[in-house]
C-alpha cells in the first residue's frame, strides 16, 4: 500500500527532511528484525525525537487508518519490528536522552531509543545498575526491552523487564499521550502498566520510560560444572532450586553446544562433558559463600566430572565466554537455525531433554541447547542448511513439535523472547478461544482502530476480523425473565 | 427488562443447591456491604457454579459483590447497589502444588493461612503480610493488592501472581497469563487483575510464585527518632551490601503498641538468609545503627506476628494507604503527622517499608469531617511528591465526604473507563466501588 503524496508531505513536515526514510534502499535496512525469515519493509520510517512528534504521527495515520510498526534497535527475535503489511515505522533510535537519574529513588527515567547498557554505564560508578540484561544489551534499547518485556541470563533472581518498570509515557493507538505508573511503589486504579510492559507496540508507542535501579551485590561467585549425562545436569538444578538457592543465574550447555565452543573459542570445556552447568550467585559475601558450597557439594553429589569455581573477574568473564558466544559458535556447526525459546516447568528439565533428543532423531535435524535452566526457559537451536530447501520443513517440523511437548508439560510458548509474527500462531496452543478474546478486546481499549503493529502477538481469527468468540455458560432456562 | 425476584432466586438454587443459596434476613443482615443489604447470598461450590451465577445476574441486570474474608470491604466507594453478594469461601481447593517449581495453583477462596500451613513442610512460602493475613482469602489480597512488610524484598502480588483464572460480568470463564515461572506469552492479563476489585472479573483460580523459606530469620529495632535520621538510616541500608527481607519504619504509636512501653520510634530490619550469612548480616546492620548514632536491639521471636495482629485496624479506626517515595520519607512523615495534630489532635500510629516510601496510616478521634480534611490535606500535599493517598479502610460516611481512590490521571482514566465499559458496560461487578466510580 503505497502512501500517497500529501501523506508523505504531512510526515516530514512532523519529523523534517532528516527524520523520514522513503528510498527503497534506505527502507530495506528495515524490512527485518534479527528473526530474518520475516520479511516485510514498511513504505516509510519516521524518526522522530520527540514525544509530540509521535503524536502526531499517530494521529495522522489513525486518520488514514495507515498500519504503523515501533521499532527500537532491530535486535528482537520473533519478527515483531517488521513490516508485513507496509505502513509507517516509527523508529525510536534518535530518542536517547537519558532524562533524569534519581538516585534517591533508586530509579532513572529514559527515553525508549537509549541503549539498555548505556544506562548501566550511566550509573555504574554510583553502584547500581539496571537489572534486565537480555544478551543483546549492548545494543538493545530499553523501549525495545519494554515492547518485549525482555529477560536475560540474570533475571532467575532479579525478575525481567516488568518488575523493573516503574513507569511509562505512551503514545496509545488513538494517538493520546499517557502516563502510567510512575516513580510511587503504587497507586489507584487497574495496573495498566503492567499490561503495557510485553505488548510488543500493539496498544502503542513508549516515548519515556521510568526504571528501577539495582545496588550492585557486594559479591559475586560463578561455578561452573560439567556432566556426563545432561539429565545429571537437569537434577543438579532442580536440586540446587529445592535447597533454597535462587541464584542469580544458572545456564545449562549440552554436549553438542559444548563441542562448538570449544572447537570456536576455546573456552576449554572439558572435553568429555555432555552437559555444563554455569551457576553464578551473588548477594552478600557470607551467603555467597555457604551457598556456593552448596551448590558445589549437589553438583558432586549429581556425578559431577569437575566443579570449577572463578578465583577473580578474569575467570569468571573465561566462564561466560562460552555461554556469551554460544549462538554465534553453532555457525560452525551448520550455516543457520531455528532458535525455540519454550518454557516448561522446571521439575520437567529431564523429561523435555530426552524429549528433545527424540525430537532431533525423528525429524533427522541436530538440535543444540543453551538455555535458562534455573526457570525452565530452553533456547534448542535446530540447526538446518538453507540452501537445502527440504531440510528447513524438517527444521520447522521439529520445532512445531518441540513446542507442543513443552505446551503438554505445563509450559508456554515463550519465556523472554516475546510472541511477534512468529508465535501468533501458536497462541491457540496455550489459550482459549474466550482467553485470546479477552487480550484482543484489551488491545482495543488502547488501539481501537487495530492501526498498532498489526499481525503481532495476537493471532489472527480464521473466522472473522472481530476476534475471538468465547463459549457462555448454560443458565438455568427462561422462567425467570 | 423486568425480572421477578422469586424465580431469580429459584435460578439460583437450581445453579448452586438450595443449601449454597440464602435469603434469610440473618445471612443478609450478615452479608451487607456499607448498609446496603444483598438479596441474596450464594456460595458457589465450583467455579462452573460461580460461573453460571454471574452469567445469570448479567442477564437480569443484577448487582455482583464478590466476597471472601470480608476483611476489605470497607475499601472503595459505598457501592450504588447490591443484589448478590458471591462468598468465595466454598472455592478452597489446591488444583496443582509442584514444590520443586516453587509454583502452586489453587483456588481464590483459599485462606492465606491454609495456604501457609500447606506449604511449611515443603520449607517453601509466599511471602505476602498485609494484617490479619492468615484469615484473609488468596483471592482478596489480590482483588485489594494488599500488602505488608514482606514487600520490601518480595515485592507485591503482581510480582507473585503467574497466571489467573476469573469469570467475566458476562459468565464467561478465562485465563490468564501462565503456570511457569516466566512467560511472555500474549499480554500479561495477571497484573491487570491485581488489585482490579474483581471489576474486571470474579477471581476463581491462582498460580503463584512461591519462595523458599529462609534458613533463619533474625529481626533488630533501630530506634530513630527523627524522621530525617530515619531516612538517612534507610537509604544508606538500601546501598549496603545487606539484603533485608524487611525494613519497617514505625513511629512511637506504633511502636508501642507492638513492644509495649520499652518502644520507641525506629525501623526494625529482618534479615533472612543461611544462619552465618544472618549472624554476619546482623553484625554489619549493628555498624550501621552504630554509624548513624542509634541505638540497636534484637527484636524477639514472634514480633513478626505481633505486628500483624496489633497493627490490625480496631474497630472505629480510619486506615489509609500512603504512597509516597523513599526519598521524601522524612517529609511524608512530618507532613502527615503535622496535618492529623492540626485537624484533630488524634492519635496516629504510622508503619510502612520505608524502602519503598509507602505507608499505612492508623487514625481514630477526629470526627468524619475532620478525617475528611485530613485525607484531603495529604493528597494535597502528596501530589507535589507524585505519590496517592488511598482510604482503605474508614466510615461509610467519610467515604461517601471524600472520595477513597483519589484522583487518577485523566489519559490513564480514560483507558480504565474504556475497559470496564468493554468487560462490563451492564456494570454487574461491584458496581461504583472502584475508582472514579467505576
Amino acid at each position: 500500500m503505497p502512501l500517497s503524496g500529501p501523506f508523505l508531505q504531512e510526515l516530514e513536515r512532523i519529523v523534517g527532511i532528516a527524520g523520514l526514510v522513503r528510498t527503497p534502499e534506505g527502507r530495506l535496512v528495515y524490512e527485518c528484525d534479527m528473526h530474518t525469515f520475516y520479511k516485510g519493509a514498511p513504505d516509510a520510517v519516521a524518526l522522530p525525537t520527540r514525544a509530540d512528534q509521535v503524536v502526531e504521527i499517530v494521529k495522522l495515520c489513525r486518520r488514514e487508518r495507515v498500519p504503523i510498526v515501533p521499532r527500537g534497535s532491530g535486535t528482537g527475535l520473533i519478527g515483531g519490528a517488521m513490516a508485513p503489511v507496509g505502513g509507517v515505522m516509527i523508529g525510536t533510535n534518535r530518542m536517547d536522552a537519558i532524562l533524569e537519574i534519581d538516585l534517591p529513588n533508586r530509579c532513572a527515567t529514559v527515553q525508549p531509543g537509549v541503549i539498555n547498557l548505556s544506562l548501566t554505564r550511566a550509573v555504574a560508578s554510583s553502584g547500581y545498575f539496571f537489572a534486565p540484561d537480555p544478551s543483546s544489551q549492548m545494543v538493545s534499547s530499553i523501549g525495545g526491552n519494554v515492547a518485549t518485556n525482555a529477560g536475560g541470563p540474570h533475571c532467575l533472581k532479579y525478575g525481567i523487564t516488568t518488575n523493573h518498570v516503574l513507569g511509562l509515557e505512551m503514545v496509545t493507538g488513538a494517538g493520546e499521550l499517557v502516563r502510567l505508573g510512575g516513580k510511587g511503589a503504587e497507586r489507584p486504579g487497574y495496573d495498566l502498566l503492567g499490561a503495557a510492559v510485553g505488548s510488543e507496540g500493539t496498544f502503542g508507542i513508549v516515548t519515556a520510560v521510568t526504571v528501577r535501579l539495582l545496588h550492585a551485590a557486594e559479591a559475586v561467585k560463578t561455578i561452573l560444572a560439567s556432566f556426563t549425562a545432561i539429565e545429571d545436569a537437569s537434577e543438579a538444578v532442580s536440586a540446587i532450586i529445592a535447597a533454597g538457592i535462587v541464584p542469580a543465574a544458572l545456564e545449562m550447555l549440552d554436549e553438542l553446544m559444548i563441542r562448538a565452543i570449544n572447537e570456536g573459542t576455546g573456552a576449554g570445556y572439558p572435553k568429555d562433558a555432555a552437559a555444563v552447568l554455569l551457576i553464578e550467585l551473588d548477594g552478600p559475601a557470607a551467603e555467597v559463600e555457604a551457598q556456593g558450597e552448596r551448590a558445589a557439594r549437589i553438583c558432586w553429589e549429581r556425578g559431577a566430572l569437575e566443579v570449577r569455581v572463578a578465583a577473580d573477574v578474569a575467570e569468571r568473564a573465561l566462564l561466560w565466554k562460552g555461554r556469551k558466544e554460544a549462538a554465534g559458535a553453532v555457525g560452525r556447526l551448520a550455516p543457520t537455525y531455528l532458535l525455540q525459546d519454550a518454557v516448561v516447568p522446571r521439575s520437567k528439565l529431564p523429561a523435555i531433554m530426552r524429549e528433545v533428543i527424540a525430537i532431533g532423531a525423528r525429524h533427522r535435524v541436530q538440535i543444540a541447547n543453551v538455555f535458562h535452566a534455573g526457570d525452565g526457559n530452553l533456547h534448542p537451536l535446530i540447526l538446518y542448511d538453507d540452501r537445502e530447501p527440504e531440510e528447513l520443513e524438517r527444521a520447522k517440523a521439529a520445532n512445531e513439535e518441540l513446542l507442543r511437548a513443552c505446551i503438554e508439560m505445563g509450559g508456554t510458548v515463550t519465556g523472554e523472547h516475546g510472541v511477534g509474527l512468529d508465535k501468533a500462531k501458536n497462541l491457540p496452543l496455550q489459550y482459549a478461544e474466550a482467553d485470546l478474546n479477552f487480550m484482543y478486546r484489551l488491545r482495543r481499549a488502547f488501539d481501537p482502530e487495530l492501526i498498532m503493529n498489526p499481525g503481532k502477538l495476537l493471532p489472527s481469527h480464521p473466522a472473522c476480523g472481530e476476534g475471538f468468540r468465547p463459549t457462555r455458560p448454560r443458565v438455568p432456562d427462561g422462567a425467570w425473565i | 427488562m423486568a425480572v421477578a425476584a422469586r424465580s431469580i432466586g429459584e435460578a439460583l438454587v437450581m445453579i448452586a443447591g438450595r443449601d449454597r443459596v440464602r435469603d434469610d434476613g440473618g445471612s443478609l443482615d450478615a452479608a451487607t456491604v456499607d448498609g446496603v443489604r444483598p438479596r441474596w447470598v450464594v456460595r458457589p461450590a465450583s467455579i462452573d457454579q460461580l460461573s453460571r451465577a454471574i452469567a445469570l445476574a448479567n442477564d437480569g441486570g443484577l448487582a455482583v459483590v464478590p466476597r471472601g474474608a470480608g476483611s476489605a470491604l470497607e475499601l472503595g466507594n459505598p457501592p450504588s447497589r447490591v443484589d448478590v453478594v458471591i462468598d468465595l469461601t466454598g472455592l478452597d481447593q489446591v488444583i496443582e502444588y509442584n514444590p520443586d517449581d516453587l509454583t502452586i495453583t489453587v483456588q481464590a477462596g483459599m485462606s492465606a493461612g491454609a495456604l501457609a500451613a500447606l506449604l511449611a513442610p515443603h520449607r517453601q512460602w509466599l511471602p505476602i503480610d498485609p494484617p490479619g493475613i492468615a484469615a484473609r482469602t488468596l483471592g482478596g489480597v489480590t482483588a485489594t493488592n494488599a500488602s505488608g512488610p514482606l514487600r520490601a524484598r518480595f515485592g507485591g502480588l503482581r510480582d507473585l501472581l503467574l497466571g489467573v483464572r476469573f469469570v467475566q460480568a458476562d459468565g464467561v470463564l478465562t485465563w490468564g497469563g501462565s503456570k511457569v515461572v516466566k512467560s511472555v506469552s500474549g499480554y500479561d492479563v495477571p497484573k491487570l487483575m491485581v488489585g482490579a476489585l474483581g471489576t474486571l472479573g470474579v477471581l476463581a483460580e491462582l498460580t503463584l510464585r512461591l519462595h523458599p523459606l529462609p534458613d533463619s530469620e533474625r529481626s533488630w529495632l533501630v530506634a530513630l527518632d527523627r524522621p530525617q535520621a530515619a531516612q538517612d538510616f534507610v537509604a544508606r541500608l538500601i546501598d549496603s551490601p545487606l539484603q533485608p527481607n524487611r525494613v519497617e519504619l514505625f513511629n512511637d504509636d506504633a511502636a508501642r503498641l507492638v513492644l509495649g512501653e520499652s518502644g520507641s520510634a525506629g525501623v526494625a530490619v529482618a534479615i533472612g538468609s543461611v544462619a552465618d550469612a544472618v549472624l554476619e548480616q546482623g553484625e554489619r546492620l549493628g555498624a550501621l545503627a552504630k554509624a548513624a548514632g542509634a541505638r540497636i536491639t534484637p527484636l524477639p521471636e514472634g514480633f513478626w506476628s505481633r505486628v500483624d495482629s496489633a497493627m490490625a485496624a480496631p474497630p472505629g479506626w480510619t486506615v489509609l494507604h500512603v504512597a509516597s517515595l523513599a526519598g521524601r520519607l522524612a517529609d511524608t512523615i512530618d507532613a502527615i503527622g503535622d496535618i492529623v495534630r492540626t485537624a484533630s489532635g488524634a492519635a496516629v500510629r504510622l508503619n510502612g517499608c520505608a524502602s519503598l516510601g509507602t505507608f499505612r496510616v492508623l487514625m481514630r478521634g477526629a470526627s468524619d469531617a475532620g478525617m475528611a480534611a485530613v485525607v484531603t490535606r495529604v493528597r494535597a500535599w502528596i501530589a507535589e511528591v507524585g505519590g496517592s493517598v488511598v482510604v482503605a479502610r474508614g466510615s461509610v460516611e467519610l467515604r461517601k465526604a471524600v472520595d477513597p481512590w483519589g484522583p487518577v490521571e485523566p489519559g490513564a482514566f480514560a483507558l480504565m473507563r474504556a475497559l470496564r465499559d468493554e468487560f462490563d458496560p451492564k456494570r454487574v461487578l461491584n458496581p461504583g466501588r472502584y475508582v472514579g466510580g467505576l
